[in-house]
């Protein structure tokens, strides 16, 4: 039986998405299955090696000229085709769905830089940002759970990034300890915990699992982990904000939170993707027109899943 | 994390023993012992003292990739050979397709080889480490990292 929205869930979508031909194409996609995108991991292989060996096999398309490492597999595949071939074993590309690359490529991270991903397993955004340093630098790559560091690591190691260090502690505490400590970062990526509604698509377990009580306690410990994250961040250091929800509790509401709060600015960031600003109010809440500067990714609008992105600088150290 | 950081002169004799088996002329990487004779290799910009004061704030669990065993010599891991494929000059096994299949899938496979570790490359890919009594190669691939069917 094909899953379907709760009607609190369908109700905010209808308020986010007012035009009905627009909600239309929300509903009609989120029952269809992702396509299969891969990145290729420039550390192992070049683009156009790996875009040779693919298109051997596959028909291959690169729909980003600026983004060669982002390739589309065109056709039907077996469940596990992409994850049992020889390329994907020796780490010559991570399956990872196109819109979970926008944070990376708006944290653009660069060889040398110290780099703190707080919430990396299983590590598709940690490996594309090892990618981006070409092994030098630092990478911090930090989860909670023991079992979600052993996934962590299986990919580190698969993608064989060498600069990295893998820590295990709770991000709110890491962060802070970090911050008091004045270990300071040129650029962190808080891809935070979330409610997963842009995930429908690859995980129909969300249908079921939505609950709009959680939204409200996703958001509380969101703004938590942004708060300590900045304390970690070197003045004039860049902040990638993201999550896979379109739940304006949970994107907007706590980018509002670090705008009204902290000594930051959003920046303009050019995704390859087409995106929608961020809502400026939600539930009789009014945000800072600021966070018109935030990505909203719809699957509609990209045949993909769905994601939300915004770049924070910081302009003076947080004490 | 129980680790020891490689001393310049003991990375100099693991280089020295690495140069005699496959060739390898230089290892751009912080040197790190983990127990069970595993090493692991760090190309990051924090320097040791650095890294331990990180171990003083946070939970460390990994510090690099995984890199190399010794057991008498040294066996390289699956991805190693991957990283400093331009290094890697001696004791390298061409497989073919036939061989290839069964490598991948976790089975020794009979060929005729120098004695000891040896670096198997299928179709310019090399595909792991294994250790060869001359005439046949036992198999080193990760059970995460063969092929399934």
């Amino acid at each position: 039986m094909k899953p379907e929205m709760k009607p609190a869930f369908r109700e905010r979508m209808e308020k986010l998405l007012t035009e009905k031909k627009d909600f239309e194409a929300f509903e009609k996609i989120i029952h269809i299955p992702p396509r299969n995108y891969v990145r290729c991991n420039t550390l192992k292989i070049s683009e156009k090696e790996l875009f040779e060996r693919l298109s051997k096999k596959w028909t291959v398309e690169q729909p980003f000229p600026e983004h060669p490492e982002i390739m589309l597999i065109q056709n039907e595949l077996q469940p596990g085709e992409l994850g049992n071939a020889i390329e994907h074993v020796l780490g010559y590309y991570y399956i990872q769905e196109v819109c979970s690359m926008m944070s990376v490529i708006a944290l653009k991270p660069e060889p040398g830089e110290f780099v703190l991903d707080l919430c990396a397993s299983p590590g598709s955004k940690t490996t594309q940002i090892a990618a981006g340093m070409q092994g030098s630098g630092t990478l911090i790559a930090n989860d909670v759970r023991m079992d979600r560091i052993a996934i962590l690591a299986a990919n580190l190691e698969r993608c064989g990034v060498t600069n990295s260090i893998v820590t295990r502690n709770d991000g709110v505490q890491l962060a802070e300890k970090f911050g008091r400590n004045n270990i300071k970062f040129d650029k962190i990526l808080l891809d935070a915990p979330c409610s997963g509604e842009g995930t429908l698509r690859s995980s129909a377990r969300t249908f079921q699992m939505w609950n709009p009580k959680v939204l409200k306690s996703f958001s509380r410990m969101q703004k938590k982990l942004l708060a300590c994250s900045l304390k970690a961040l070197k003045a004039g250091g860049t902040l990638v904000y993201s999550t896979c929800t379109h739940a304006p509790e949970e994107d907007e509401e706590v980018v509002d939170f670090a705008l009204k709060n902290f000594p930051v600015e959003l920046e303009e960031v050019k995704l390859p993707l087409k995106t929608r600003p961020g809502i400026t109010s939600w539930d009789e809440k009014t945000f800072s027109p600021e966070v018109k500067k935030c990505h909203r990714i719809y699957p509609q609008d990209n045949d993909s899943e769905g994601f939300f992105v915004a770049r924070l600088r910081l302009k003076e150290e947080v004490k | 994390m129980n680790i020891r950081f490689i001393k310049s002169n003991e990375k100099r004799k693991i280089l020295e023993s690495l140069n005699d088996q496959f060739g390898i002329s230089e290892l751009p990487y912080l040197l790190i012992s983990t127990g069970n004779e595993r090493i692991r290799a760090f190309s990051g910009s924090l320097s040791k003292e650095e890294i331990e004061e990180l171990g003083k704030i946070a939970r460390v669990e990994l510090i690099g990739t995984y890199f190399l065993k010794e057991e008498g010599l040294y066996r390289l891991s699956f991805d190693s050979p991957l990283l400093i494929k331009d290094e890697i000059k001696k004791n390298i096994v061409e497989i073919n397709d036939e061989q290839f299949h069964d490598w991948i899938r976790g089975f020794d496979i009979q060929i005729e080889a120098p004695q000891g570790v040896v670096v198997i490359r299928y179709n310019g890919d090399f595909i792991g480490c294994g250790k060869s009594n001359g005439k046949t190669i036992y198999n080193y691939v990760p059970k995460d990292r063969r092929l399934k069917k």
